[in-house]
């Protein structure tokens, strides 16, 4: 007899898959429509990112950089190398994770700090050389990609809606799979305590460089895919470091250590967005609104919404009570120095 | 091959901007020793302060090196509260980057604000003596990045004397080299390390003041700058302020010999290819020492 609080889990799941799969039938117009694809585009993204920021602990700001590589490789490959489009997407992919090789190497060979200031330094450079480059990438007049499928355009928006559902169950299962694994734990322990993961003989490096690379493959199909659906590039747009900061603030709101953490993040921040831009339109306050947004969720929920929601189920749920508490190393820390603080007095 | 005078005017004028680049990350050195903190939002409040200096000299007609009167206290309250207010309450096991987030955070509200007061228009001060010039060697030199240049050298000369001179700069010093050591020692670490970031944040209000002078601004200008600075903090040793200021000169230069071959926008790129080789060679940078190892 499974707990209440698994079968809760799981219609949960059940019913967030049905919600995701019946939205085109009963998406009112195509703007309805094209607004989902954004937002599972996002999801797919803040999922990707989350191969790094939820296991490692690392926070990139650069992932948007990621997405628009993976986008103007597909563009590119599909408008000047006259490759079909799903090859495109798939070589385009497997280029930009073969470029993370040499970025994580640089990035992740010391700790935190100077990760975080090469995803941002990536987003720039990638806008200057984007934008300057204007032979190959067409710089500021953008890129247009050829559409993949002759089809209306409701229909092309349908199509291209169960392309990213597909590609989001995808990335799900292997951070899935991830989790469940032994690598997943080794990962894990870089999260709570890099020096002491190390001393017990996991190969942290090699770890977090090969998620790094998982990470960067799915951020660059997803872009990729949103190249092949939007058909138009504009570096000011694809290396924005905006983007990087969404998928932050979308798999922190939702809870990076959840599965579905940065699916519901991407759900709440993304509808938001496009309420916001339908509202007021593209005023500077959307800046004001994420920045507010993202202070807050920092200060006051780094770890997210599906957390507090669980912690309110089990004080009305008495019948699970594991054996085995799962804290972090900073709540250990800080209960360790509450009973010190007690002991002194 | 450039001419002889061409390069000198070159050298020059990379001198003048390593300055301010020094200053800048001097800055940012700063708030990485006291807390481990990466400040995105170092070059966001220094595109603040020049736009309180334009704003200062529009309305009310007051030279912008007047406005340092006004920007400079309030900038170093702002740095005070920033950290005994907001970077304190994060965990201490993710601070660094949690930090990063809400720094960054505060780089958009920032942005967004100037944009929504002062819309995205790019703005510059009209002074009087804007345009002068004078000539060194044949080479021309603007009067107001000689300001500019000066403007930064003091205030460094100050930050130095202040670290090694003074009894609160010896205390700030020890906070930076080990906090739990200077606490046993009976320094208030956390009303030094609350000083220290309103420092910090005060070299943004000298540098967005000399930046003003000679810059078109508008609300994005920041980003256009904090990589340039985190680069220099990382080739030069996170933490060191030496180390910043030299790598500052170099990078500087640099990008203003590059520009003679290359142009303005991809001489920029010599900060992140700077970057990248540093990480992937020297990861603690050329001048870090023992703090610099492991971030």
């Amino acid at each position: 007899m499974p707990s209440a609080s698994r079968v809760l889990k799981i219609g949960a799941v059940v019913l967030l898959a049905v919600a995701i799969l019946a939205f085109p039938s009963i998406a009112p117009n195509p703007y309805i429509l094209s607004a989902g694809v954004l937002v599972l585009n996002y999801a797919v993204l803040s999922t990707s990112w989350n191969f790094v920021g939820g296991f490692t602990g690392y926070i990139s700001l650069g992932h948007g950089a990621l997405a628009g590589l993976g986008a103007y490789g597909t563009g590119l490959l599909v408008a000047k190398g006259g490759l079909p489009p799903f090859l495109a997407l798939f070589v385009g992919a497997g280029l930009v994770a073969a470029l993370a090789v040499p970025i994580g190497f640089a990035a992740l060979r010391v700790r935190g700090a100077s990760f975080v200031i090469v995803s941002i330094s990536l987003v720039l450079i990638l806008l200057l050389v984007f934008q300057s480059w204007a032979s190959v990438t067409g710089g500021s007049r953008g890129l247009v990609v050829p559409r993949p499928f002759d089809l209306t355009r409701p229909e092309h928006h349908r199509v291209f809606y169960y392309l990213f559902a597909a590609l989001l169950a995808v990335a799900l299962l292997a951070w899935w799979l991830i989790d469940r694994s032994r690598f997943g734990l080794g990962l894990k322990s870089i999260r709570e305590d890099e020096d002491k993961a190390e001393a017990l003989g996991t190969a942290t490096f090699a770890y977090k460089l090969i998620v790094f690379v998982v990470s960067a493959g799915f951020t660059a199909l997803a872009g990729g895919m949103y190249a092949l659906w939007f058909g138009d590039l504009d570096p000011v747009f694809q290396f924005s470091i905006l983007t990087g900061s969404y998928l932050v603030l979308m798999a922190l709101l939702g809870g990076v250590r959840q599965l579905f953490g940065p699916v519901t993040g991407a759900i709440i921040v993304g509808v938001a967005l496009e309420y916001f831009k339908v509202e007021y339109g593209d005023t500077p306050l959307h800046l004001v609104a994420t920045g507010l947004l993202l202070a807050l969720v920092v200060l006051f929920m780094p770890d997210g919404i599906l957390p507090a929601i669980g912690d309110l189920w089990k004080r009305f749920d008495r019948t699970e009570r594991s054996s085995i508490r799962e804290v972090t190393a900073a709540e250990l820390r800080e209960q360790r120095l509450a009973e010190a603080k007690g002991a002194t007095r | 091959m450039p001419s002889g005078a061409l390069l000198f005017q070159s050298v020059l004028l990379g001198l003048l901007l390593g300055g301010l680049y020094a200053l800048l990350a001097s800055g940012l050195t700063l708030y990485f020793g006291i807390m481990r903190v990466v400040m995105i939002a170092h070059s966001a409040f220094l595109i603040l302060a020049a736009y309180l200096a334009w704003y200062l000299h529009e309305r009310a007609g007051i030279d912008p090196l007047l406005s340092m009167i006004v920007t400079v206290p309030l900038f170093f309250g702002a740095g005070v509260l920033l950290q005994r207010l907001l970077l304190t309450r994060l965990r201490p096991a993710t601070l660094t980057m949690m930090s990063v987030l809400l720094t960054f955070a505060i780089a958009l509200l920032i942005e967004g604000l100037l944009g929504y007061a002062f819309t995205g228009t790019q703005r510059r001060i009209n002074l009087g003596y804007g345009s002068a010039s004078i000539e060194v060697f044949g080479a021309r030199i603007a009067v107001v990045k000689l300001i500019a240049f000066v403007l930064a050298v003091v205030a460094l000369s100050a930050l130095y004397l202040l670290m090694k001179r003074t009894r609160f700069g010896r205390a700030l010093r020890a906070t930076i080299q080990h906090r739990d050591a200077a606490r046993l020692l009976g320094i208030d670490t956390d009303k030094v390390a609350g000083f220290g970031f309103g420092i910090g944040l005060a070299t943004a209000a000298i540098g967005g003041t000399a930046l003003s002078l000679d810059t078109t601004i508008y609300p994005s200008l920041h980003w256009h700058w904090i990589g340039p600075l985190m680069a220099i903090i990382v080739v030069g040793g996170l933490g060191s302020v030496p180390g910043a200021a030299i790598a500052a000169l170099v990078l500087g230069m640099a990008q203003s010999l590059l520009q003679i071959p290359l142009g303005t926008t991809w001489a920029q790129t010599v900060f992140y290819v700077a970057l990248f080789a540093t990480l992937a060679i020297r990861p603690q940078g050329f001048f870090g020492g023992r703090l610099a190892q492991r971030f």
